[in-house]
């Protein structure tokens, strides 16, 4: 009973840093998101030196481990005398991850509205611009979403990265009190719990919008 | 820039490439307002490319194509159709789909309203009307504000030919309408084409409907291989081909 | 420099290969546990797999590095990122070979029951060649992501690449060089085996055509 108390006390504890780990997805989602939807236009775009530049950045975004992405920007960029603070380092890398998993997704998603809506609206006569905001990217939008939430998700989890780069967030929390009280296990083990505690009920929303979006298409 | 009423619809030399394979060859075809011409023949024939070609969901690799005094030229020497051009033909052809591919999104009312919005520039409250009006056309008021996933494969039908209409095309052209409905429904879509050929619209049907293109059509053109092998009037086609080819698809397909 | 960062990579690339192996092997019994006749295993094995899966990696990681030593054995760095991802990737192994299992066609398990098979040989000659040839690309993709969380073993200690760069920082301050150089290598490797991925699934698609 006392120990089921004292873990308690750790979940608490470790829950302070939440506040910071959902701050930091909240940004990151805000800002790579629609840069995202942007980058996927982008893809398509006639001028090939563009098309190039997006998929090199879209690429990098993706291919790079997010934990490498922190450390350029927090430790590295110091190297050409540019030192950004924890926050602004940690805001741009995942940011830079969260749109370069995030473009792909769209992307799929464009490519998947059935080309006969395509032909639907060339045949009566809808400019192309007209065509894409009023036929496909509603319908991407539908398809994309369960995929974007499912990864809002998992980037809310790789906060926990951010630990590294000494920002207070959840693992820096657990951390600080495994080595305050030498009690790792428990300590980490509250951690999990913290993180599980919201992504579970997260994925099982998603689970749920998943199924109600399908009921809707034709 | 609109194309002048009174208008026909003219196909000349049409030829089409898909890579190395040859799929529509020299096809020329000539239609005077108010005609409703069938295209029949076996599958794979091309029918349903060249249909494709006359709005330009296909570009052909050359030939021409007039609507009216609206001329647009294919081929080598040739640039690319223009966005413009494109918007013009396709004011003015309206298409109706094997699959309808309505936009599953939008209520049967907003699929209607779409095109005359965004493309003829009507206003919200005239597209409304208007729309409404069609949809009363063919029988479909009661389903105005419903998804078209809501609706069966007869009403998505209508509601895609109410859509064209919207657009008050010069000329329709269908690509095997009924192909995806059972018998009963495709007779629906069919009476409904029937009182669309009756009012005096211009139309290009491609069909395995018989009974259809005997009946309703002013002309009937038999292609096979990429090739029109045979045209004329209905019953004369139907009842004495002469073209050995149409022979052997008439009577696979009639039994005869 | 970048001597030392190879030296991170035969790391990298030691924890990639022997977690993935691992987590194939045991996402076998994943998937077995997930499907299996009787409720209670069902269960089981759906809660474990939703534990690791809603739980950052990093924090397993710490979890089997910190937690793990207080009960008894203390694992080196490296001994305990092998266990954290194989574990992790038995988990989405084991859910890819699920799906794998699902969009096989019900009439092949028919068919090989109305010609007398016994369970052994459905499974060995029918459904696992065909499992094999649906999920390999998703199993290479995953084997990708597998080496770029890797990198997260550094934290713990183990001298793959990341730990390698930091080290670099630490003592020459050329941080923007280390790492970007190892950036460019996690890519360098993934792009081709994602290019190849992508490029086996499209051959799969056209040759095995489900009838």
């Amino acid at each position: 009973m006392q120990f089921f108390t004292t873990w308690l006390e750790y979940f608490r504890e470790v829950s302070g840093g939440l506040g910071s780990a959902v701050q930091l997805a909240i940004i990151s989602l805000t800002l790579g998101y629609p840069l995202a939807l942007f980058l996927a236009i982008l893809l398509d775009h006639k001028n090939r030196y563009l098309r190039w530049l997006t998929i090199i950045f879209v690429e990098l975004g993706r291919g790079i481990p997010l934990l490498v992405l922190l450390y350029i920007f927090y430790q590295g960029l110091p190297q050409i005398d540019v030192v950004p603070s924890a926050l602004t380092a940690a805001v741009i890398a995942f940011t830079w991850s969260t749109a370069g998993y995030a473009t792909e997704i769209i992307r799929a998603s464009i490519n998947s509205v059935p080309p006969g809506q395509i032909e639907g609206a060339n045949s009566i006569g809808l400019s192309p611009r007209d065509r894409f905001r009023f036929v496909v990217l509603p319908q991407a939008a539908r398809i994309a979403l369960p995929p974007l939430m499912g990864l809002a998700i998992v980037m809310f989890q790789l906060t926990s990265l951010a630990y590294v780069i000494a920002i207070s967030e959840v693992m820096q929390a657990a951390y600080f009190l495994g080595t305050k009280t030498f009690d790792y296990l428990p300590v980490f083990v509250a951690a999990a719990a913290v993180y599980a505690v919201i992504t579970i009920p997260a994925a099982i929303l998603v689970a749920s919008l998943e199924k109600r979006i399908s009921r809707f298409a034709t | 820039m609109d194309i002048s009423t009174g208008s026909y619809l003219s196909a000349k030399n049409i030829t089409k490439y898909f890579g190395k394979s040859l799929v529509l060859d020299d096809v020329s075809m000539d239609i005077k307002s108010g005609d409703v011409v069938s295209i029949i023949g076996p599958s794979g024939a091309g029918k349903s490319t060249f249909l494709r070609c006359m709005n330009l969901l296909e570009t052909p690799t050359s030939g021409e194509i007039e609507i009216g005094d609206f001329r647009i030229t294919i081929g080598l020497g040739n640039s690319e159709p223009s966005t413009k051009e494109l918007a013009i033909l396709r004011r003015n052809v309206g298409m109706v789909f094997q699959s309808f591919n309505l936009f599953p999104h939008l209520t049967v009312l907003e699929n209607v309203s779409l095109g005359q919005r965004k493309v003829l520039g009507r206003s919200k409250e005239e597209a409304r009307a208007k729309s409404l009006q069609i949809l009363e056309r063919v029988g479909l008021s009661e389903k105005v504000d419903v998804y078209p996933g809501r609706c069966s494969g007869g009403q998505q039908q209508r509601v895609a030919i109410a859509r064209s209409l919207a657009m008050d095309p010069k000329v329709m052209l269908f690509d095997e309408p009924t192909s995806a409905l059972d018998p009963e429904v495709g007779a629906e879509i069919l009476a409904v084409m029937r009182e669309l050929a009756n009012d005096g619209m211009t139309m290009m049907v491609v069909t395995h409907e018989m009974s259809f293109a005997r009946e309703v059509g002013d002309a009937v053109y038999v292609m096979v291989d990429g090739r029109i092998v045979e045209h004329g009037e209905p019953h004369k086609i139907m009842s004495e081909p002469t073209h050995e080819r149409t022979q052997k698809f008439l009577s696979a397909v009639l039994g005869r | 420099m970048f001597l030392i960062i190879l030296q991170g990579l035969a790391w990298t690339i030691a924890i990639t290969i022997v977690s993935f192996s691992f987590g194939a092997v045991l996402g076998i019994f994943i998937v077995a546990g997930r499907l299996s006749r009787f409720a209670l295993i069902r269960a089981i094995s759906r809660i474990a797999i939703e534990l690791i899966r809603n739980v950052p990696p990093l924090v397993w990681l710490f979890i089997v590095y910190f937690g793990v030593a207080e009960l008894g054995p203390k694992l080196s760095p490296f001994a305990a990122a092998i266990v954290t991802f194989s574990v992790i990737a038995s988990v989405y192994l084991g859910e890819i070979y699920r799906g794998g299992y699902a969009s096989l066609p019900k009439g092949q398990l028919e068919a090989a029951k109305s010609i007398g098979l016994n369970r052994a040989n459905i499974a060995l000659r029918i459904v696992i060649p065909q499992v094999f040839r649906t999920v390999s690309p998703s199993m290479v993709t995953y084997a990708i992501g597998l080496m770029k969380d890797s990198a997260l073993a550094s934290t713990i200690g183990v001298v793959e690449m990341t730990f390698r760069a930091n080290q670099i920082t630490q003592t020459t301050g050329q941080g923007l060089t280390a790492f970007t150089i190892v950036g460019l290598i996690y890519l360098l490797i993934s792009l081709p085996l994602g290019a190849w991925a992508r490029h086996v699934d499209q051959r799969v698609r056209e040759r095995y055509v489900v009838i």
